[in-house]
């Protein structure tokens, strides 16, 4: 029974899907057949001294699984340097993600702005020109290049009105930062969860009373926003409008109804049973935005967590291939458990 | 040849004419009719249907399934659902305050306020009835809140146990937070009955209560309908096709074929001195458990359909005893003794 | 629409004669089932949608056949290298201009127009046998999931958990780095393999590194593409597996694999054909993401989102008739498939057809 019980039952069972994406990650790796260490020197830096020494250092001439739980053991304890940068994959991680989360939370804010109330209208005014209109909108956004928008969009918007900027990313004062990475050790539990959050930004900004980070934040990246609103805005609609006329068609509605209930009353039973495939599918598209984010952070020239990977993968930076694909699986899996959880606390029927 | 419209009526209509109801009456339904504009065309789902219900007293709408009583009772307080509409007709009720009003015509507020405080529907298969999210309590918390505005979730919730007890449910204050998917099929039922009955309602409406329940469970649940209905003096409209049932609780009983009522009359004329062929074969049709059973009886043949019903008595096709003028003319309702009608033209010669 | 409906009821018949002189008697024996076929038909030329991204796709279709053949200008031809000036020209449309290319020239050029032809094949090519390759895959994976149970259902859906996990573009760019330097070692050894793929994409032998990186892309969408389809099916087959038929079809003596496909399938396939349909669609839009991305072929292969991607470059500058007019070339090729599946979603689910079937019965009464 319980809510608690139900998340730790959930948890373990994502323990061999982490391992399983992080093994099969290290079997793509390790059977590229060029030598990567090369390409993490460079050429003009080869010296056959370093070049047996990093050699060594990641197990190259052991054997694969050796290599494999060596990388293990460095990332679960934090430890794994990037071989490129020389630094720990952690910190270059730390650093990136945040803007890629903010532009995760502001294309999922448009996407929300525009999927669920067009859905509703669609659902509302069924069959009319309105809900062909968004018909077509659900079309032609699952079948626009997303690269091909963001050009339009910048074309649009910023050659055109210059209403957003393409360089740099708004950071908090530094006051603020120090504020923020001195919170655990004031606060125990609390001050680490709230530094954490206080790597995006944005947060950040909001933490320290300083708005006009938020704001600036929102002229920067609500482009990559925009564009994914657009792109699948309308194929929210239809699962909204869809799941909603599926709910109003239920015999419990009508039964609603012959109870008397008020019209908000009888609204209610139908949209909270339309939430849950909504839920789902709103879930999939957030962790969808994670791996969109190359394609987004290449074309708005953000450095985030995609164009790392991207580089990484370029390199054949192992270490760090390895310590990105851990994080997107942690979030996708994450994700997955916040579907979940939403998912019983909305429907008594999954509970056990 | 055309019919005369004056002719088609029930036999109610000859004890009372005034458009007011009879004394007693709780509700009159007359001449109501009911039409569904699907893809495949206009279905004649309710045509003309007229009949009534006293205080305390039970009437019952037999028929085979898609016969249209459903939508007839639904019709009662405009429950149909686009692409359906209700064509013609009217329906009078008496509210609470004594005041007769004419639902179809009724503004959409004060509907709402009588649809389940004073007339409340019970519908066939309780687990799609409630709502999977929430939990009973809840459902009958809002069916109060709805027709009280100063209803106290504190208050609503011990209405809800005693309700829940009144309908037998076994530890009611732990059931009462229970959702749907916990209870049994017998025990979801029973909590549509008690959802039904939080506001007392005058008439209560049971669309096939027992169909999906185990006949013992059935027969608690009537049991227990019955009781409720002698405390609270309730009129009831018991929509079944289970003969069994309607011998058991009803006092009067509408036999309905293919959107249109066939026959009308008290328990005893119906089951014993049935005139429509319809009724008599429905009735030979039903096993009688103290014989062996060579063979089921069927009547032999399909419901029309409700696209295009076939010209004069829509039971013509299957009708063993059919005659010309059948298949031509609408039977109209015709008496036999008082208060037993049938629309069948072989009773004209009489 | 008439016509198209006429049109597929020709070819239903064509097949069923077919068939029927492969095996005596089989029209009479499917006759329901052709019938059902004519209904598809008939509601499927009743939808403006279907109808439209039906006519979509089959244009791309014929444009990927003869595209390669009836270009007017060989794409490994640099017109840049005469004249500087040929780099990015605008687009001249007439009557107000005439004399250089209709659609402008890309970074090299090169008439637009002409190398789109080139660009459309690869797209239809990839597009459609990532899906005809990942989605049978994923597919028979769900089957067997969803009919044995216990352990294999188990190792088979961790093992699609794991691949849904993982982020599609990153497994995918990761493959399209390893796997070209082993095709195109492949293609060099074998002269055969070299013509067919060559052939396929409707580029010259001479280009085989770039071939390699096409299958890359390839394989790599392939392997990411099968868990949505096993999990479906997993899902779809556990609803029909306790159904008495299947039950009946058990106690009869049926071999595991004829249940699966002659008695399972069939009821769960139309979700299936729907959800192919948006996924060819999707792959196309995927394969050229990872053109843009600089994963795919190199010069001088006139991919669609390479163009775009050194475009980009020069954007807005320009290069904005570019990425606007591949883009609205590879939105069409998309949409054709989306309007197409939309359509066909309406038309395979029975509801639908039902409330069909009797205005057709009313029509062929009147006719």
């Amino acid at each position: 029974m319980g809510l608690g019980s139900f998340i730790a039952r959930r948890l373990i069972t994502f323990i061999p899907t982490l391992l399983g994406v992080l093994l099969v990650t290290y079997l793509i790796a390790y059977a590229i057949p060029t030598d990567p260490v090369r390409a993490w020197v460079g050429e003009k830096l080869m010296n056959p001294q370093t070049l047996e020494q990093i050699k060594a250092k990641y197990k190259f001439n052991a054997p694969w699984y050796e290599q494999f739980t060596f990388l293990m053991q460095e990332l679960l304890t934090g430890q794994l340097e990037d071989p490129v940068r020389h630094r720990n994959v952690f910190d270059e991680i730390s650093e990136r993600f945040g803007v890629t989360v903010e532009v995760a939370i502001i294309g999922f804010l448009f996407l929300v702005a525009i999927g669920i109330p067009l859905g509703l209208l669609a659902a509302v005014f069924k069959d009319t020109p309105l809900d062909f209109a968004v018909r077509i909108m659900a079309l032609v956004g699952s079948s626009l290049p997303a690269f091909v928008l963001y050009y339009f969009l910048i074309l649009l918007l910023f050659v055109n009105i210059r209403t957003t900027y393409l360089a740099g990313i708004p950071e908090p004062t530094l006051d603020c930062k120090i504020t923020i990475a001195s919170l655990p050790q004031t606060i125990p539990v609390i001050g680490h969860v709230a530094a954490a959050f206080g790597k995006v930004p944005m947060f950040a900004g909001i933490m320290c009373g300083e708005f006009n980070v938020v704001g600036d934040t929102f002229r920067r990246l609500y482009l990559p926003g925009l564009a994914l609103g657009l792109l699948n805005g309308g194929f929210i609609a239809r699962i909204v409008r869809n799941s909603l006329l599926d709910a109003l068609s239920a015999e419990f509605i009508v039964y609603a109804k012959a109870r008397g209930l008020r019209r908000l009353s009888v609204w209610k039973h139908a949209l909270k049973n339309a939430m849950v495939p909504v839920v789902t599918v709103l879930g999939l598209n957030f962790g969808g935005l994670l791996s969109g984010a190359i394609i987004a952070e290449t074309v708005f020239n953000i450095p985030g967590i995609g164009r790392y990977m991207y580089e990484a993968i370029m390199r054949l930076n192992f270490p760090v291939i390895i310590a990105c694909t851990f994080l997107v699986a942690i979030v996708y899996v994450t994700v997955n458990l916040v579907v979940d959880i939403l998912y019983a606390l909305i429907d008594p029927r999954i509970r056990y | 040849m055309s019919i005369d419209l004056r002719r088609r009526r029930s036999v109610g209509d000859i004890v009372e004419k005034r458009l007011d109801l009879g004394e007693g009456e709780i509700l009159r339904v007359k001449d109501l009719v009911v039409k569904f504009y699907t893809y495949a065309g206009v279905v004649h789902a309710v045509s003309s249907v007229s009949f009534y219900v006293k205080e305390g007293e039970t009437i019952s709408l037999v028929g085979e399934t898609g016969c249209g009583k459903s939508v007839t009772t639904r019709a009662i307080t405009r429950l149909i659902e686009s692409p359906g509409r209700i064509e013609g007709g009217s329906v009078l009720f008496r509210r609470r305050s004594g005041q007769v009003v004419d639902l179809l015509k009724l503004d959409p507020e004060t509907l709402r306020q009588i649809r389940g405080n004073e007339i409340a529907y019970i519908f066939q298969d309780p687990t799609s009835s409630l709502d999977p999210l929430y939990t009973i309590g809840y459902h009958i918390h809002e069916t109060i809140k709805a027709h009280s505005k100063n209803a106290v979730k504190k208050e609503t919730l011990k209405k809800a146990i005693d309700l829940l007890r009144q309908v037998l449910i076994p530890s009611p204050e732990v059931r009462v937070k229970n959702y749907p998917h916990e209870m049994s099929g017998g025990m979801r039922q029973r909590s549509v009955i008690a959802i039904s009955l939080s506001n007392t309602p005058r008439l209560l409406i049971a669309d096939e209560p027992t169909t999906n329940l185990d006949v013992t469970i059935q027969a608690q649940i009537l049991d227990l309908m019955r009781k409720l209905q002698e405390r609270y003096r309730m009129g009831v409209i018991l929509i079944t096709h289970n003969l069994g049932v309607v011998a058991d609780v009803a006092d009067r009983v509408y036999v309905m074929y293919a959107g249109k009522i066939v026959e009308e009359g008290s328990v005893e004329q119906i089951f014993y001195n049935p005139q429509h062929p319809y009724t008599k074969l429905l009735l030979r049709a039903v096993p009688d458990p103290t014989k062996r059973i060579e063979k089921l009886e069927s009547i032999p043949g399909i419901v029309p359909s409700l696209i295009n019903p076939p010209p004069g008595c829509r039971f013509q096709p299957r009708c063993p005893f059919a005659i010309d003028k059948c298949s031509r003319v609408e039977p109209p309702m015709i008496e036999v003794e008082d208060g037993h009608g049938a629309a069948c033209w072989l009773l004209e010669k009489k | 629409m008439e016509f198209i409906y006429r049109f597929l009821k020709k070819l239903i018949w064509i097949y069923a004669g077919m068939r029927e002189r492969i095996s005596g008697g089989w029209i009479q024996k499917n006759s329901s089932r052709i019938r059902e076929w004519e209904l598809m038909a008939y509601a499927y030329s009743k939808s403006p949608i279907g109808v439209i991204g039906g006519l979509i796709v089959f244009i791309t279709f014929i444009l990927a056949v003869i595209g390669p053949m009836i270009s007017w200008e060989p794409y490994w031809e640099y017109k840049i290298v005469i004249n500087e000036t040929y780099r990015y020209m605008p687009p001249c449309l007439p009557p107000s201009c005439s004399g250089s290319p209709l659609l402008g020239t890309d970074e090299w050029g090169r008439d637009l127009l002409a190398m789109s032809l080139y660009g459309v094949r690869i797209s239809f090519v990839i597009s459609i046998v990532v899906v005809l390759l990942g989605a049978p895959l994923g597919i028979i994976l769900g089957l067997i999931a969803g009919y044995k149970g216990g352990l294999i259902d188990e190792v088979i859906m961790r093992l699609t958990d794991i691949f849904l996990a993982f982020p599609g573009l990153v497994l995918a760019i990761a493959f399209a780095s390893i796997l070209p330097q082993r095709i195109r070692g492949l293609l060099e050894s074998n002269d055969l393999l070299r013509a067919f793929f060559a052939g396929l994409f409707g580029l010259r032998e001479k280009e085989y590194a770039q071939i390699a990186a096409l299958i890359s892309i390839w394989l790599a969408m392939v392997i990411v593409w099968w868990p949505g389809y096993a999990r479906i099916v997993r899902g779809s087959v556990l609803s029909v597996r306790e159904m008495p038929f299947i039950e009946a079809a058990k106690l009869s003596g049926l071999s595991t694999w004829s249940i699966l496909f002659k008695h399972i399938l069939p009821n769960v396939i139309s979700p299936i054909l729907v959800m192919m349909t948006f996924d060819i669609a999707t792959a196309t839009l995927f394969a050229a993401a990872l053109s843009f991305l600089g994963l795919g072929p190199q010069e001088p292969v006139p991919e669609l989102g390479f163009i775009i991607s050194k475009a980009g470059y020069w954007f807005p500058e320009s290069s904005s008739h570019v990425v606007i007019y591949l883009g609205i070339v590879l939105l069409t090729m998309a949409l054709g498939w989306n309007l197409l599946g939309d359509a066909l979603r309406d038309v395979l689910d029975p509801r639908t057809r039902r409330a069909i079937e009797y205005r057709l019965e009313k029509k062929e009464k009147r006719g």
